[in-house]
């Protein structure tokens, strides 16, 4: 592959982020990262968390275009710009490519939508939500373009882009985020502006994501927010107040005309701007969305080999879709370079490290300027003298930036030439450098944790740019008490705990023999323990995929290749009677078919799958003309004449759900009545198909297949939750006996009664009845509903925040049968990042008990969130352990200890005394209280 | 289950894979491009170098976070993006 | 190390040092990164060290908590802003109250004394997780608070039954209870915690150690008076 690497004018290794450069920068222009609303400079870093940390230059610079200027050459101190560089070719290797060039935000100007562009206070959802944000154009706060005032009453429009066929220039498809971040920025706004009145214009609310349900009742019940069903148009821009007026209607008033001071347009998600050329360079074909065409057994799959897709380029999808479909990729480029793996990582040698328990300490102290960050707030030279007057301190020096190698190495340098045992850098954050720092000073053969940081920057010099004085005084202060604590600290050890390469997988549905065979095509064994005689979980009874896949092949298939692999160990008919361990070495005991084994093992996956609700409404159980809708497809397939010949057919949808018992959507069934809706008419035109639901969820590139429901005359019918349909046996006017279902018709403004053969419902899935049991036994939380409650909703959607616990599959969520595959996958790559090493290494600072002092009260123990600590039997009584895998050094155990037996290393009470006492400078500091 | 006869392994999959090696004839390809540098190509480039491959993380803009490091916060938590 | 880490002592010790006023600042409610939560404990911390800051007549406004992300820096400026004028408009620490030094320094020690015995008795309730802002203030009384101070336990050792076994001495975890075979043993009060570990172990057939509540143990008996004769 050949890459062009565009020039950044900027010498990487040697700017630090200072931005003086970009102060000094004479040319302003609209900031693209904040979408044009604010201005930003020719030389300026992206965005201000950026990764990398540093400037570039773009094409509006004065030198590039006409070689003038070159101010911020003259005041980098650090010599790093150039403007010498050129683009450059990069040829590279690689065995693999995976596209994730995510999404282009639907351009409303473009086909004039909304008046756009032309009204100053009509802006889109990706304007608003800088608008909000701390980090914005008006530092998080709202304010429209017109006035710069707070507007009170704000409305969104939906579906801007999305779902549309007419007029052309939108999107056919769902861009499935937009009711849920319009939600997002209402609560938001509400927070910015308790007293704004907030109107969302909406199309049908599609909350189908994990706990999107509440969410959404969140905003709705927020006082002054209206939620309005309706279709609207823009009416004109009010030429004194800049205020706009949306046209919409309304069943009780007809059509009505508002007056809004901002617009916000909720725009859908296009496939990204150079997709096409993408395509056409790697081969591989798009959809006709111009999406990326992939295989539907395998949604991460290109058309061409070697080539994978992960993210929003798949089509339109939320973050967490995007985090697990990248991990599932990267477990399918695994499986292809497996022989390659780790021989291209090198590891990293330290000197030996050594031994200062005997010595009085000695401490260092490296003061930075930040280049003018904090040099030109704190008077650093004066801070310096003033470190070396502090008790145990042997050195003290500035440096123009700590973080720059050449001063890093001074660090390490001078650790040595003085027989430094304890470090400080008073320069930024730890949470930016505090890695980077640690490394120096192991450099220097020091234990890392005899590193201290002083944060002068972000804690001192950026809040009192005003006050230098005070500022410099504050410094002092900081760095006082960091000496008082340096003292204390101690070396820790980071343990490394060696990892069995086994895994277990328990669920032998498509997630779980979709993750175990990953996991064993990767050179890993795996033990796949099944509940029930056979393996295929729920989709057993699914025959076909809304595009249609066929199920029942693709799952003779995939069990075929589970059985045929010899790395997977197959247990069915299975129970887990005990589960122990932690990361890395898991023990689990499995009474199944093969008797009982104990299974060692370094990674644990959950992927329990999830049971139908049984009905108890619309007369289930005591008609057998009313089913379920996987019975219906079951019926359907057998090709029942009872189904296939009905005249009338009726599916409900939020059976069992959407309601206070289970408040969440179960995702699927929409587009599973479509799926049956379409087959029916197929195999019968004649048959009259409604559909009665609440909102139609058919998300993505399914709202193509509503659409042509609804077009091959399938009927839809929407009801609200107070006033459901009614299902009756009776007659047919000819007298035939039939299901009488009664429901209201918003449109028609009446009750209508239809007459249908059969009813079919659409049942929530709900938690499996083993999820619990399996929750307590491996010590994973669940959420309010039941599913299993993952690390992050967003960001760690296939782990559990015990380490080495992952998930996938409907235990997760209900989920349609690609995203099964897809987070399956995620899951096997994320076992993989653990497998594949030998060892993992734990923190050093993590919770000890000291048994003399401890009592075996057992507070700890309740307060962990880890179950790290246990209390064991001692001749001395119960004392408690705490067990360093487990721990994960919140210190919580800590504060509630009566005896301060158990202590945080590297936070313990005496660093932490230490540093609150060195805060007064003349405090008459009692040795112990 | 166990009478079942065992393959060596995946046959459709590995023919791939050798198909795909044979193409680069022995050399040591095992290096992965990732094209975009949003949330799902930094997850992948995470993954892929934590279980021990060399990555190559390509992104048109000059920093990576892709249009998430635009948003305020995420839903359903309000979490910070960042 | 998370907010929830910030030990109870820890506030006390700055208010001993003279400092005006202590800040705890936390990730937000509910935006945990871990599962831990212990920004709630963390409140809960802060809302009982008010109560005690009131018994003892500091003015409970020098101790705030505030929730936020790294991200909230506008927020955090305002916040300690607004902490700095009120902590100006209350003055000095003890001054303002009408507490001299001294008087001061003794009160918060014989707390920072008593902090063991806090953290055993209100364990459950610094460790609850309060969803609702409005239960804040009746998470711990007022009343409740002089009601623990003025019922603070004490243990002591009945000479008469006290077979001098040494059990209590090796299990007592400060070393407050001297005594050595054959002598009767003596809980020193001052270095004494109040965890009851003493009564919990010492044997159920000898029952010496006994738990009084609101008044203060009787005095040690005379060191030659302590040899058992048996």
């Amino acid at each position: 592959m050949t890459l062009v690497r565009k020039p950044r004018y900027i010498l990487e290794d040697q700017c630090t982020g200072c931005t003086t450069c970009v102060e000094y920068c004479p040319v302003v222009y609209p900031d693209p990262f904040n979408q044009e609303i604010s201005t930003n400079k020719a030389i300026h870093i992206y965005f201000a968390q950026a990764v990398p940390l540093i400037t570039y230059i773009d094409e509006s610079c004065l030198y590039l275009k006409e070689k003038k200027c070159g101010i911020c050459e003259d005041v980098c101190e650090n010599d790093a710009i150039d403007f010498n560089q050129t683009a450059e070719e990069v040829e590279v290797k690689v065995g693999a490519i995976l596209l994730a060039p995510g999404f282009e935000p639907f351009d409303p100007k473009a086909g004039n939508h909304y008046g756009y562009g032309e009204m100053q206070n009509v802006v889109t959802s990706l304007d608003y939500e800088r608008l909000m944000c701390a980090t914005g154009p008006y530092e998080g706060e709202i304010r429209r373009a017109s006035d710069k005032k707070h507007p009170q009453k704000i409305a969104w429009i939906q579906c801007v882009g999305s779902r549309q066929v007419n007029p052309p220039g939108g999107n056919s498809y769902c861009s499935a985020v937009c009711c849920t971040y319009t939600q997002k920025q209402v609560i938001l706004t509400k927070d910015h502006n308790p007293d704004a009145e907030c109107t969302v214009f909406h199309n049908d609310i599609r909350s189908h994501g994990k706990d999107f349900e509440r969410f959404y009742q969140r905003a709705e019940e927020l006082p002054g927010i209206r939620f309005i069903r309706s279709y609207v148009s823009i009416g004109k821009e009010i030429p004194e107040s800049k205020n706009v007026t949306i046209r919409y209607a309304t069943p009780d008033e007809g059509v009505k005309e508002e007056e809004f001071e901002m617009v916000v347009l909720s725009i859908g998600l296009n496939p990204p701007a150079d997709a096409v050329r993408l395509a056409e360079e790697l081969g591989i074909e798009l959809n006709p969305h111009g999406f990326c065409e992939v295989n539907p057994k395998n949604p991460m799959e290109t058309t061409k080999p070697g080539i994978f897709v992960s993210g929003a380029f798949q089509g339109p999808i939320d973050i967490p879709e995007s985090v697990f479909s990248a991990s599932g990729a990267c477990s399918q480029c695994g499986e292809l370079l497996d022989y390659r793996r780790g021989k291209l990582s090198r590891e990293r040698i330290y000197p030996p490290e050594r031994d200062v328990s005997g010595e009085e300490p000695r401490i260092g102290i490296f003061v930075c300027h930040c280049g003018a960050n904090i040099g030109r707030i704190v008077d650093v030279p004066s801070v310096v003298e003033y470190a070396k007057t502090l008790p145990h301190v042997v050195y003290a020096q500035e440096q123009l930036f700590s973080c720059a190698t050449n001063c890093a190495k001074e660090i390490t340098d001078m650790t040595k030439e003085m027989g430094l045992n304890r470090v400080i850098i008073a320069a930024c954050s730890p949470r930016t450098l505090g890695p980077l720092f640690q490394d120096t000073v192991r450099e220097a053969g020091l234990n890392q944790y005899y590193l201290e940081m002083t944060n002068i920057r972000e804690h001192c010099s950026w809040v009192h740019t005003m006050e230098k004085e005070d500022a410099t005084e504050k410094a002092r202060d900081l760095i006082r008490m960091s000496v008082a604590r340096a003292a204390h600290l101690e070396p820790l050890q980071e343990i490394d705990l060696s990892v069995n390469p086994a895994a277990l997988v328990v669920g032998a549905g498509v997630a779980g023999m979709t993750c175990a065979l990953s996991i064993a095509n990767q050179g890993h064994e795996v033990h796949l323990v099944e509940r029930d005689h056979d393996l295929g979980g729920k989709a057993r009874s699914i025959y076909q995929t809304l595009e249609g896949l066929d199920v029942q092949a693709y799952l003779r298939d995939l069990v075929h290749k589970v059985y045929q692999n010899p790395l997977i160990h197959v247990y069915t008919d299975a129970t887990i009677t005990d589960a122990d361990g932690y990361v890395g070495n898991f023990a689990t005991r499995v009474v199944s078919e093969r008797g009982t084994t104990e299974i060692r093992h370094g990674a644990t996956v959950l992927a329990v799958g999830a049971d139908v609700y049984e009905p108890s409404e619309y007369l289930y159980g005591e008609d057998d003309r009313v089913m379920t809708l996987l019975q219906l497809e079951e019926q359907i397939n057998r090709g029942s004449e009872k189904v296939t010949d009905a005249q009338g057919l009726v599916m409900i949808q939020c059976v069992g759900c959407r309601n206070e018992e289970r408040n969440y959507c179960s995702r699927i069934c929409c587009s599973e009545s479509v799926k049956n809706a379409l087959a029916l008419k197929k195999i019968n035109p004649e048959m009259d198909i409604y559909i009665l639901y609440r909102d139609m969820r058919t998300y993505g590139f399914d709202e193509d297949y509503y659409r042509e429901a609804a077009d091959n005359g399938v009927k839809f019918i929407r009801y609200e939750p107070q006033d459901e349909p009614v299902v009756e046996a009776g007659e047919s006017e000819e007298g035939r006996p039939v299901l009488k279902i009664t429901t209201p018709d918003y449109i028609l403004g009446k009750k209508v009664e239809i007459d249908a053969d059969i009813v079919a419902l659409a049942a929530a899935l709900i938690p499996s009845a083993g999820s619990r049991e399996v929750s307590q036994l491996f010590r994973v939380p669940l959420n309010p509903d039941g599913f299993f409650q993952e690390a992050h909703v967003k960001l760690r959607p296939v782990e559990f925040a015990t380490d080495g616990v992952y998930l996938c599959g409907l235990a997760h969520y209900p989920k349609l049968l690609r995203e099964t595959i897809e987070q399956a996958y995620g899951a096997a790559s994320r076992v993989l990042t653990l497998l594949s090493h030998d060892a993992i290494t734990a923190s050093g600072s993590i919770c000890e008990v000291d048994e003399n002092v401890c009592i075996g009260c057992g507070q700890c123990v309740s307060t962990c969130a880890y179950g790290a600590v246990e209390l064991h039997k001692t001749r001395q009584g119960k004392k408690a352990i705490v067990n360093p895998v487990l721990c994960k050094g919140d210190g919580l155990c800590t504060t509630k200890c009566p005896t301060r037996a158990i202590q945080l290393k590297h936070f313990t009470d005496d660093e932490i005394w230490a540093q609150i006492d060195a805060a007064v400078e003349t405090a008459q500091i009692p040795s112990k209280i | 289950m166990e009478s079942e006869p065992k393959g060596t392994q995946d046959q459709v999959h590995r023919s791939l894979a050798d198909s795909i090696r044979e193409g680069f004839e022995g050399n040591t390809f095992g290096d992965v491009m990732v094209v975009g540098g949003g949330i799902s190509g930094v997850q992948a480039s995470l993954d892929l170098a934590a279980s021990g491959f060399k990555v190559y993380l390509v992104d048109k803009a000059p920093a990576i976070g892709g249009h998430m490091a635009q948003l305020d916060k995420t839903f359903p938590t309000n979490d910070c993006s960042i | 190390m998370c907010s929830g880490r910030v030990d109870l002592e820890y506030v006390l010790r700055a208010f001993s040092n003279g400092m005006d006023g202590v800040f705890i600042g936390g990730c937000r409610l509910n935006e945990c990164n871990y599962i831990t939560h212990g920004n709630y404990d963390a409140l809960n911390m802060v809302l009982l060290c008010k109560r005690i800051m009131r018994h003892i007549g500091l003015d409970p406004e020098r101790l705030k908590i505030a929730f936020m992300s790294s991200a909230d820096g506008n927020l955090f400026a305002e916040t300690m802003s607004a902490f700095g004028s009120t902590l100006k408009k209350l003055g000095p620490l003890g001054k303002a109250e009408g507490l001299d030094d001294e008087e001061l320094k003794t009160r918060l020690a014989e707390i920072t004394k008593l902090v063991p015995y806090i953290k055993l008795t209100k364990f459950e309730k610094l460790a609850a997780r309060l969803e609702n802002p409005e239960e804040y203030d009746q998470h711990f009384t007022q009343d409740e608070i002089e009601r623990l101070f003025d019922e603070v336990v004490s243990f002591y050792i009945d000479p008469e039954k006290c077979q001098a076994c040494l059990i209590c001495a090796r299990r007592c975890p400060v070393g407050a209870i001297s005594g050595a075979k054959n002598q009767i043993h003596i809980i020193d009060q001052e270095i004494c915690i109040k965890c009851g570990t003493c009564l919990e172990v010492c044997p159920e057939k000898f029952s010496a150690v006994v738990e009084i509540s609101g008044e203060s143990a009787p005095p040690p008996i005379p060191e030659e008076q302590r040899t058992i004769v048996r």
